[in-house]
């Protein structure tokens, strides 16, 4: 069973949230509820899924490391590195059994989603914005089922402002509304959309040619964005009738003016993540240190380093890394012009030099996610 | 501190004179980027001795000058 397929998946969800809705319109503390229905979701999903046994292993595994990194009274960078690379060390196991068959049986749901966020408390640890986290607290956080599968990729703070906070009966009566509402649009474009652009588009395309590989690259980029946009919403629908405001993972992609507005839209919870915690965390070392002569370097290094992340992130077989490799070049490309030459700066705040820097922006995105799709390599 | 905040923000947006206006959104017009809060923070640090922890820190905290000074000016 997958997260948000199935009339089976939507008619369990729905019995399992109907006393969530009841105890939100009471004006009743939802946090509890929330957590005994990612319990039974998740059992359901990952038993059906013959994942279940892994699924807790992993949970045990993150749930020691943060509670036992954050009572270590001396927190050396060393100590931190350690927990770190622990951390992902069961989702580098997953990557690599996706590369080497012999090792395929190891596989298990929205593991790239919920190391991110166990990674997350690690950082926030070790920075002190997080001191002692409460198991039931860091529970839900890691394994929160609407964003288990795929995001988005929520931040422990925010959400536990959400969850111990009870709204009242008219505020949840306005999430309730907002919610259904994102679950109905969501599903219509995240199922309905995307299936009819696969099935009518995708499907029936010849392997090979170049003209059928055009028609791919255009349909396919319809196809993720309808498709994983529709289960972001679907994902932030569920999430608000259980009182969370999940953030937000598109805002008009293809509008972008560049690349480095694309990423400001696209997978915006990825994005910001990897923006946070890795390339600012980078660069900001390195101005502080003055690694290198030239102050830009850093900025360049530091796209690197994130996008080969994001890339290897998604999967280590050759498409992802290459797709993380082509959007690092974009992104320093983009820098580079945008710093030597100003003018581009006014020039894409026209109103028709916009339109064509959007075209030109789409044709770029749409060529990585080509790539991204494994039909070139 | 005020003309100090608003010489290091014109030096990392490369703005020309009398283009930053207070509430100008530097996002927007494109003087702003990811590398450019990280730089301006650096230097909030070492010339002012101001730390903003940029986990924390929104877009729309620091979307015009006129944000960025209030909000220093209330961390100072």
């Amino acid at each position: 069973m997958t997260p948000f397929e199935g009339l089976l998946f939507f008619y369990i969800m729905g019995l399992m949230l109907l006393p969530g809705v009841i105890l939100g319109l009471l004006g009743r503390p939802l946090k509890i509820y929330g957590l005994i229905f990612t319990a039974v979701m998740l059992t359901i999903v990952f038993y059906e899924n013959g994942q279940l046994l892994l699924l807790c292993g992993f949970y045990v595994w993150q749930i020691v490391l943060c509670l036992g990194f954050s009572r270590v009274k001396n927190k050396t960078k060393t100590i931190f590195r350690a927990a770190v690379v622990l951390s992902l060390l069961p989702l580098l196991a997953v990557k690599l059994s996706a590369v080497f068959p012999e090792l395929r049986l190891l596989q298990l749901l929205g593991i790239s989603y919920m190391t991110f966020r166990a990674v997350q408390v690690l950082i926030d640890i070790y920075d002190g914005r997080t001191e002692k986290p409460r198991l039931l607290e860091l529970s839900y956080f890691l394994l929160f089922f609407p964003s288990a599968a795929a995001g988005p990729i929520d931040r422990y703070r925010r959400f536990l402002g959400d969850i111990n906070r009870t709204p009242g009966k008219e505020e949840y009566c306005e999430l309730l509304r907002r919610g259904f509402w994102r679950l109905m649009t969501g599903a219509f474009s995240g199922i309905a959309v995307s299936g009819i652009i696969w099935a009518y588009w995708l499907e029936p395309l010849p392997g090979g040619g170049f003209m059928a590989g055009l028609s791919y690259m255009y349909g396919y980029t319809l196809y993720l964005y309808f498709n994983f946009a529709g289960y972001s919403s679907m994902a932030i629908g569920t999430a608000y009738i259980l009182g969370v405001r999940l953030p937000e993972n598109f805002n008009k992609p293809f509008l972008s003016a560049d690349m480095k507005d694309f990423w400001a839209r696209w997978h915006i919870s990825l994005s910001t993540w990897l923006r946070d915690y890795v390339y600012t965390r980078f660069v900001m070392g390195s101005l502080k240190a003055k690694r290198f002569k030239n102050k830009r370097t850093a900025s360049y290094i530091g796209y690197i380093i994130t996008f080969a992340a994001m890339g290897a992130w998604h999967g280590l077989s050759p498409n992802y890394l290459i797709y993380g490799a082509y959007h690092a070049l974009l992104m320093c490309v983009n820098e580079a012009l945008d710093l030597h030459y100003k003018s581009m700066r006014k020039f894409k705040q026209g109103a028709v030099s916009r339109v064509l820097m959007a075209v030109v922006t789409f044709h770029f995105v749409s060529f990585g996610l080509l790539i991204f799709s494994g039909r070139l390599v | 501190m005020q003309t100090e905040i608003t010489e290091i923000i014109c030096g990392i947006c490369g703005a020309e004179d009398g283009e930053l206006e207070p509430d100008l959104e530097l996002f927007d017009a494109g003087l702003l980027d990811s590398f450019a809060v990280v730089q301006m923070l650096v230097e909030f640090e070492g010339r002012l001795g101001i730390s903003l922890d940029i986990e924390t820190l929104r877009r729309e905290d620091i979307s015009t000058p006129a944000k960025i000074i209030g909000l220093l000016g209330g961390v100072a």
